[in-house]
């Protein structure tokens, strides 16, 4: 047993209202640089919808992600043999178009415009030609467009739906959308970094962080193509590949992430999980059905001595164990079974968890009105407008199980809480609805309680980094001692 | 008073200058050239010259060294165009004898090794038979089977015992091939009739001495079946009347234009399931479905 720990995340995405909060403190922090100006490394989509870039998880398209046959993981992008033949030009990466062409506006038009009878107007201006463009496409172009015949029909996960299951979605008082925030998952098995041809790509040790170096980085891009969440860009400025640090270096001194920090919802949690990377193959083989408990099985109980023996041997040290104790996300994805992983068809074993929206199953439209009384609102999710099979293909890799079990549990919480604050469910339905969703009134109420009650510790448990430690396995913290100033480092730039 | 120290220079002089006399006298070294003059003799003169062989591309060595004077022949060796451009009655009436064939000068021949060079001539011309004295090719008739041996070599079909590379590469022959072969060197189609014919031919491609060739030849040669191969095939060119090929510069261009847009094409068949749109398509193709339903 290989015992690691891992910075692991949870969005609940019930309490998402689409505010796009986290995007732009994610931009303001690290992506507002010459070349940075499309990335998006956290953004918000409206799902059912094609995203960003455009059907990112149309893998057929993008090649991303890991593909298996039960006994090789082999990557759907490239391999030592494709790379040769494709060494001019990376395929399958998503185009400017694909992204959208950033822009901004002509500001000087509003601010010297002469007197005249009309208002005068700021043109849009790309921000890579610096031309006038007519725009066409945006970051969240398809925000809110939950029916759109062009966005929402073209969601690949509608594939797994009936003919007649899509036009319901598609009619009229049963729309259906809800939210979906993202950023790097930090996989535990990254595709980006399996493809890396310079070997730039590398998961810290300490905490899983996926980082890629940009000294080493030879803009090759078989990353972009490599991800299946597309959440590693190319910046044209530098010619070296970015990504999502998981603001790191707020995290070495005790700061929640910025897209965390800032998330209005407090839809965010944080925390670090121990897992097996010894059991990591064996799990990634599994068929897909499997996959999100094989996911969960690689999670390991803190509180297991055999596990804490194991992980002091592998070199995580004791307060770091401490940390996953009490971590946030450990409670959702292993003991609650809430949180669920997004796509983990892709085989990567992304970390960041997400727990299915209720809302947009919930309530029953009767003719022209939707009803909002007790017996409506606490419908059998069966009846529910979104499609199992739906949520089933985002976050249980086709397995609607694992879906249905997530909602019923949350259902099985709300009809608990209403008993107890309102008080118009009786003791012995709210006792059924627990019971048949596999929940003890104690869980019931932990569940209430990090759910909506969280403080900023409960939600971000950030364990203590130690880089000295982490840095003393790579460098010789010595080698600079008594030297004057620690050399030079020049910014990325193309030469 | 004489001082120690000068009384030792002066001792070291004389020495010297014993020495000087002793290495100067003709006969002994003339009994003596060394392994690297005979060597670089094979390499660089053979091939036009023998030593009582009689006549290649150039004249026959044998008692050069009694026909002229040791300044002349050092001076000649060193830098043959300058004495036959200089006017000299002598290198004239050569010049004519080779029916125009100028000697080449030679890279890194200087003054010194040119005088082991006129030893060396004066050397093997007192020995009955010289190891100059022209090469052991067979005299036989030439064959058909030879003709065609000695294309195959010449195409590269058939490899040289020692590995050299195939004529082809460098030389073309007037109707060889699809392309006429290589330009880097001269077209060989009337090779056998500008060399004289068979003996100076053979003795060329045994040591080929041209700053091309030389070089890779010289570690590589030829053994003699395969020259007798080739010169039979290069006779049998010459004789074949054909006139040399000129280069088809039209042909060539043309051909590349069309073979890479043949690529093109290709390229575009193998790679047709490529990555070329997302959005594009998906907002512009209902767009025009919409239209379409509008005007139907």
């Amino acid at each position: 047993m290989d015992v690691r720990s891992q910075i692991s995340m949870v969005f609940h995405l019930d309490k998402c209202i689409g505010c796009h909060t986290c995007s732009i403190a994610c931009k303001n922090v690290w992506t507002d640089r010459e070349g940075t100006d499309y990335m998006w490394w956290n953004n918000v989509e409206t799902k059912p919808g094609t995203g960003y870039p455009t059907k990112w998880e149309d893998q057929e398209a993008y090649k991303g992600g890991w593909k298996s046959d039960g006994k090789e993981l082999e990557l759907r992008s490239t391999s030592k043999k494709k790379i040769v033949p494709n060494i001019f030009h990376n395929p399958s990466m998503p185009s400017m178009d694909d992204y959208y062409e950033p822009w901004t506006y002509d500001y000087k038009e509003l601010f010297n415009a002469p007197e005249g009878d009309d208002q005068p107007t700021a043109r849009p201006i790309s921000m890579i030609t610096g031309d006038p463009i007519e725009i066409q496409a945006g970051p969240n172009w398809d925000d809110d467009l939950g029916g759109s015949k062009v966005y929402a029909a073209n969601d690949p996960n509608l594939s797994v739906l009936s003919d007649q299951q899509r036009q319901q979605m598609q009619a009229i008082e049963r729309l259906v959308m809800f939210y979906l925030p993202r950023i790097c998952n930090h996989c535990l098995n990254p595709s980006c970094v399996a493809s890396c041809p310079s070997g730039a790509m590398y998961k810290r040790g300490e905490d899983g962080i996926v980082l890629i170096n940009q000294d080493r980085c030879r803009a090759w891009r078989a990353c972009v193509s490599a991800c299946p969440y597309k959440k590693t860009y190319y910046n044209w400025s530098t010619g070296k590949s970015e990504k999502c640090i998981l603001c790191f270096p707020r995290l070495e001194s005790g700061q929640a992430p910025a897209c965390f920090h800032s998330c209005v919802g407090r839809i965010r949690y944080l925390g670090n999980v121990l897992y097996d990377a010894d059991a990591m193959r064996a799990a990634a083989l599994r068929p897909d059905n499997e996959l999100v408990d094989a996911q969960r099985e690689l999670i390991l109980d803190p509180n297991d001595p055999a596990v804490v023996e194991a992980a002091l041997r592998s070199g995580v040290s004791e307060n770091v164990i401490d940390s996953a104790r009490r971590s946030p996300v450990y409670r959702f994805a292993k003991e609650w079974k809430l949180g669920l992983p997004l796509h983990v068809e892709y085989r990567t074993f992304p970390m960041l968890f997400y727990v299915p929206p209720l809302l947009p199953v919930m309530s029953v439209s009767d003719g022209a009105l939707v009803r909002s009384d007790v017996d409506a609102l606490f419908a059998d999710i069966e009846k529910a407008r979104a499609p199992i099979e739906y949520m089933g293909k985002l976050f249980g890799a086709g397995n609607s199980g694992k879906v249905r079990y997530a909602l019923r549990k949350q259902l099985a919480v709300r009809i608990w809480r209403r008993h107890v604050t309102v008080g118009d469910v009786t003791a012995e339905a709210a006792s059924k609805a627990l019971l048949e969703a596999d929940c003890t009134v104690e869980q019931a109420d932990a569940i209430y309680r990090l759910s909506t009650l969280a403080t900023w510790e409960d939600r971000f448990v950030i364990p203590p980094f130690q880089r000295e430690a982490a840095m003393e396995m790579m460098v010789d913290p010595h080698e600079h001692r008594a030297g004057a100033g620690f050399g030079f480092r020049e910014a990325p730039r193309r030469s | 008073m004489e001082s120690p120290v000068k009384r030792t220079v002066a001792s070291r002089v004389a020495a010297m200058l014993v020495l000087c006399a002793f290495l100067s006298v003709p006969g002994w070294s003339q009994s003596q050239p060394s392994e690297e003059t005979t060597q670089f003799f094979r390499q660089n003169c053979a091939s036009c010259h023998t030593i009582g062989g009689g006549p290649l591309a150039g004249p026959d060595l044998k008692g050069a060294h009694e026909r002229r004077e040791a300044k002349w022949l050092t001076a000649f060796i060193q830098n043959p165009k300058q004495i036959i451009d200089g006017g000299d009655p002598v290198a004239a009436a050569l010049v004519r004898d080779a029916r125009g064939v100028v000697m080449p000068t030679i890279p890194g021949i200087d003054a010194s090794l040119a005088e082991k060079l006129v030893a060396l001539i004066a050397a093997e011309s007192a020995l009955e038979r010289s190891a100059f004295a022209g090469l052991q090719i067979s005299d036989r008739a030439l064959t058909e089977e030879d003709v065609r041996q000695g294309e195959r070599l010449f195409l590269g079909r058939a490899a040289f015992a020692s590995g050299a590379p195939p004529c082809i590469s460098c030389h073309a022959v007037e109707g060889i091939a699809g392309l006429g072969g290589g330009r880097i060197g001269p077209d060989l189609t009337e090779v056998y009739a500008r060399l004289e014919g068979r003996k100076a031919l053979a003795a060329w491609l045994s040591a080929p001495p041209s700053p091309v060739m030389q070089p890779v030849f010289s570690r590589q040669g030829l053994d003699s079946d395969e020259v007798l191969a080739l010169v039979a095939y290069l006779k049998d060119a010459a004789n074949s009347g054909a006139a040399q090929a000129a280069p088809n510069t039209l042909k060539l261009v043309l051909g590349g234009v069309l073979g890479a847009l043949a690529l093109l094409v290709l390229f575009d068949i193998v790679w047709r399931k490529r990555y070329r749109a997302t959005r594009r398509p998906l907002v512009h193709l209902p767009r025009r479905r919409v239209a379409a339903e509008i005007h139907s």
